[in-house]
């Protein structure tokens, strides 16, 4: 993954040093020969040995000591605003709480500009013990939320426990934020299976890196996942929760194992299997709700392939495959059979200049289909520009088509059922900001 | 909380004997130079490992989960430091869970604060001006007087984390100041020619080697680093480098040459590609070699 929105620099350089370089350059060419230590003295000046009494002027001996560094021991903070400018035929079937949201309607075409996000991170080491990031997030001009705010150990040994709320570990793009993710759009498998905004509720985890020689991971956690709003305005296409149901005590468990192996320095490969179980609130249409307190068992399996070779002379290609596929079990019910689907994506990003890269990726839901998860394909093309490190500029086309046959999505009555939508989404980030994994 | 104390006696009782039971000190640096002199320091009693190579651009070394595996069995990170390696390395730092080498503790070793920083801003720093190092340059570990001075840093604290060894540490730190100065003569003589000798480099980033040489920085290609010079910029440097009469383009060996080949194409100033770290050529095995490639490359400028 392209460490995008870090703090890294490339070397000290502004542009008003190259003129006092100038100007210093006379003096400092021109100073008089003879005067000057050899290397030898001024390696037994900076080696604290003792020297002969002419040989090294003051001033040459190691001048650590005088050097001050502004303290703050604030935490880092920055901001990160995406806005959004976009038009779609109709609204698509499902949203993800981070893609831009054009208020449009299943029924009317929408056109607009919106802010995507606005996240706000303060990230710091807490102790010799702890780090804590906290991540707010605003999106689409909704109201404040917290995205992510958790703890995280740095001295347990081999073990390493998150607590709070914080993405899952479930998959490869529920951990990611809106600004590393390579689309405009999250993949369709994240609303219609981990829900509007992800899995990233209250929660703790704990993961452990396997004493062997290579990195292979296993993740435990346990969550309490709030009750979605499941009250769909009419009209409107609704996944059925996976979690969230039941009672209090009704707990939400995940476990992930992930592995990575690098078969060269160019190639990297990282894959990971993953498994959550919990009980889902139920669809509710109409006046009745059904396979609510249903048990949920969801699986998912995600392969991310990296070509990128490490030398920029040689080229600034890299070629990034990603590819997630989930299945879901939902259990039966006192008044509703249980049913299997499931959903894929596929993408492959294309770095084809310095800071140019390519994005094709093809959503597919309903593999397998059930009577709620109707097959709905989603093909998008994104094309993305970064000016420098802190911000980006990306153009999107996709293009949605439910199946019309589909009783779930006959009855929305879609006047376009196959739907087309543009974006231009624009990113920039401010601040300093930690480091994303790979 | 009871809970919170018996995870503090599972801390003591499994972190504290480790740190202390095994013999050789496992050393992981960022880059090979770093590598090559805590391995002169250490001599047998480290094992050292660097994350990444010579070759490759050190700002932009990808997070890689395998680094994480050698980050975790460490004793002693040994780091540059002023940031220079922050796109990358503190998420490992985390991701390893590995509390010897956390930033602060005693097995985190950041080199930079042995050493004299040049080029701390004295005004107020915007990424207007590009991907900058607000605290200063970190390329410092080429001239030899820096290299001591780091050696001897790290050779300290290898005294502090294995007191028991720390004459050894000391005789091989001799050693290795003995070593730079049978080169120093011929160090000497050949910088001497170079002084004065006008440069134009790629980035800011020889700004150490440039005061030890008195080489004369004219400009510079990438003005504000990680964005591509403007063409206005470019044909500014042109005609500055034809009224200068630089001789030569100095880049590292990990960048795109396209744009400072056609600059140094059109001002007659020759191209002189830098290694900047121990492996960034096959043949650039030691410190030493590095050293005697970077002269070397810059004596074949003035022949």
């Amino acid at each position: 993954m392209r460490l995008l929105m870090k703090t890294a620099a490339l070397v000290s350089l502004a542009p008003w040093t190259v003129p006092a370089l100038a100007e210093q350059t006379p003096a400092t060419g021109a100073s008089p020969q003879g005067t000057e230590p050899s290397l030898s003295e001024q390696l037994d000046a900076a080696a604290g040995k003792p020297v002969p009494p002419s040989g090294v002027p003051p001033g040459t001996a190691p001048q650590v000591a005088s050097r001050g560094f502004f303290q703050s021991l604030n935490p880092d903070i920055s901001v990160i605003a995406t806005g959004a400018v976009g038009f779609s035929q109709r609204a698509p079937l499902l949203l993800s709480g981070d893609d831009p949201d054009l208020k449009g309607s299943l029924t009317e075409p929408a056109a607009g500009i919106t802010l995507q996000e606005l996240e706000v991170a303060f990230q710091s080491i807490v102790d010799p013990y702890f780090r804590a990031d906290v991540f707010l997030t605003i999106p689409n001009l909704s109201g404040l939320e917290i995205e992510e705010a958790f703890l995280t150990t740095t001295s347990l040994p081999e073990i390493q426990i998150k607590a709070g709320i914080f993405r899952s570990a479930f998959g490869r793009q529920n951990g990611m934020h809106l600004h590393v993710q390579d689309f405009v759009q999250r993949p369709l498998i994240n609303a219609a299976y981990l829900g509007f905004d992800g899995l990233r509720p209250p929660g703790v985890q704990v993961s452990w890196l396997l004493p062997l020689p290579f990195f292979v991971q296993l993740i435990g956690e346990v969550f309490s996942v709030p009750l979605p709003d499941t009250s769909a305005p009419s009209g409107t296409f609704q996944p059925l929760p996976s979690f969230g149901g039941g009672k209090r005590t009704d707990l939400t468990y995940a476990g992930e194992l992930k592995f990575f192996v690098p078969p060269s320095e160019s190639l990297s490969i990282l894959g990971g299997l993953n498994f959550a179980t919990g009980l889902s609130p139920g669809l509710t249409s109409g006046a009745t709700t059904s396979y609510a307190g249903a048990r949920t068992l969801l699986y998912g399996a995600d392969l991310y392939f990296k070509y990128k070779p490490p030398n920029q002379a040689v080229t600034y290609f890299s070629l990034a495959w990603t590819t997630e596929y989930f299945v879901r079990t939902i259990g039966s019910t006192a008044t509703d059979n249980g049913f299997t689907d499931g959903g894929i994506y596929t993408q492959l990003v294309m770095q084809f200049a310095r800071r140019w890269f390519l994005g094709l990726r093809q959503d597919l839901l309903g593999i397998p289909s059930s009577e709620l998860q109707p097959r709905i394909s989603r093909t998008t093309l994104d094309l993305t520009f970064y000016p420098s490190e802190f911000s980006k500029l990306r153009g999107s086309v996709g293009y949605e088509v439910p199946d019309s046959q589909a009783a779930r999505i006959q009855e929305l009555a879609l006047p376009h059922v196959n739907s087309f939508a543009a974006y231009l989404q624009f990113e920039v980030a401010i601040g300093a900001h930690g480091a994303h994994k790979f | 909380m009871k809970r919170t104390s018996a995870l503090m006696m599972l801390w003591f009782a499994v972190v504290a004997p480790r740190a202390s039971a095994e013999d050789r000190l496992n050393v992981v640096t960022t880059i090979e130079t770093l590598a090559d002199l805590s391995q002169r320091v250490g001599g047998d009693k480290v094992a050292v490992q660097s994350l990444s190579h010579g070759y490759q651009d050190p700002h932009y070394v990808e997070a890689k989960p395998s680094l994480t595996i050698a980050l975790n069995r460490a004793d002693v990170l040994v780091r540059v430091g002023l940031d220079l390696e922050i796109g990358w390395l503190p998420v490992l730092v985390t991701e390893s869970r590995n509390g010897r080498i956390q930033p602060g503790q005693i097995g985190d070793i950041e080199t930079s604060t042995f050493i004299e920083v040049l080029d701390i801003p004295t005004t107020q720093v915007t990424r207007a001006m590009g991907d900058i190092h607000p605290r200063g340059n970190p390329h410092f570990w080429i001239p030899p007087v820096n290299a001591l001075r780091i050696a001897k840093g790290i050779m300290e604290r290898f005294q502090q984390l294995r007191p028991g060894d720390k004459d050894y540490f000391q005789a091989q730190f001799d050693k290795f100041l003995a070593d730079l100065k049978s080169k120093a003569t011929h160090w000497d003589a050949e910088a001497k020619p170079l002084a004065g000798l006008k440069v134009v480099t790629y980035h800011k980033s020889w700004t150490y080697v440039s005061k030890w040489l008195k080489l004369q920085e004219v400009s510079y290609v990438e003005i504000k680093p990680g964005i591509p010079p403007s063409p206005d910029h470019l044909l500014r440097l042109i005609s500055l480098m034809k009224a200068e009469k630089v001789s030569a383009v100095l880049m590292e060996d990990y960048y795109n040459r396209s744009i400072a080949e056609e600059v140094a194409s059109r001002t007659g100033a020759k191209l002189v590609p830098m290694p900047s770290d121990v492996g960034a050529r096959p043949e650039i095995k030691t410190y030493f070699d590095l050293v005697d490639t970077v002269l070397g490359n810059l004596t074949r400028v003035i022949r």
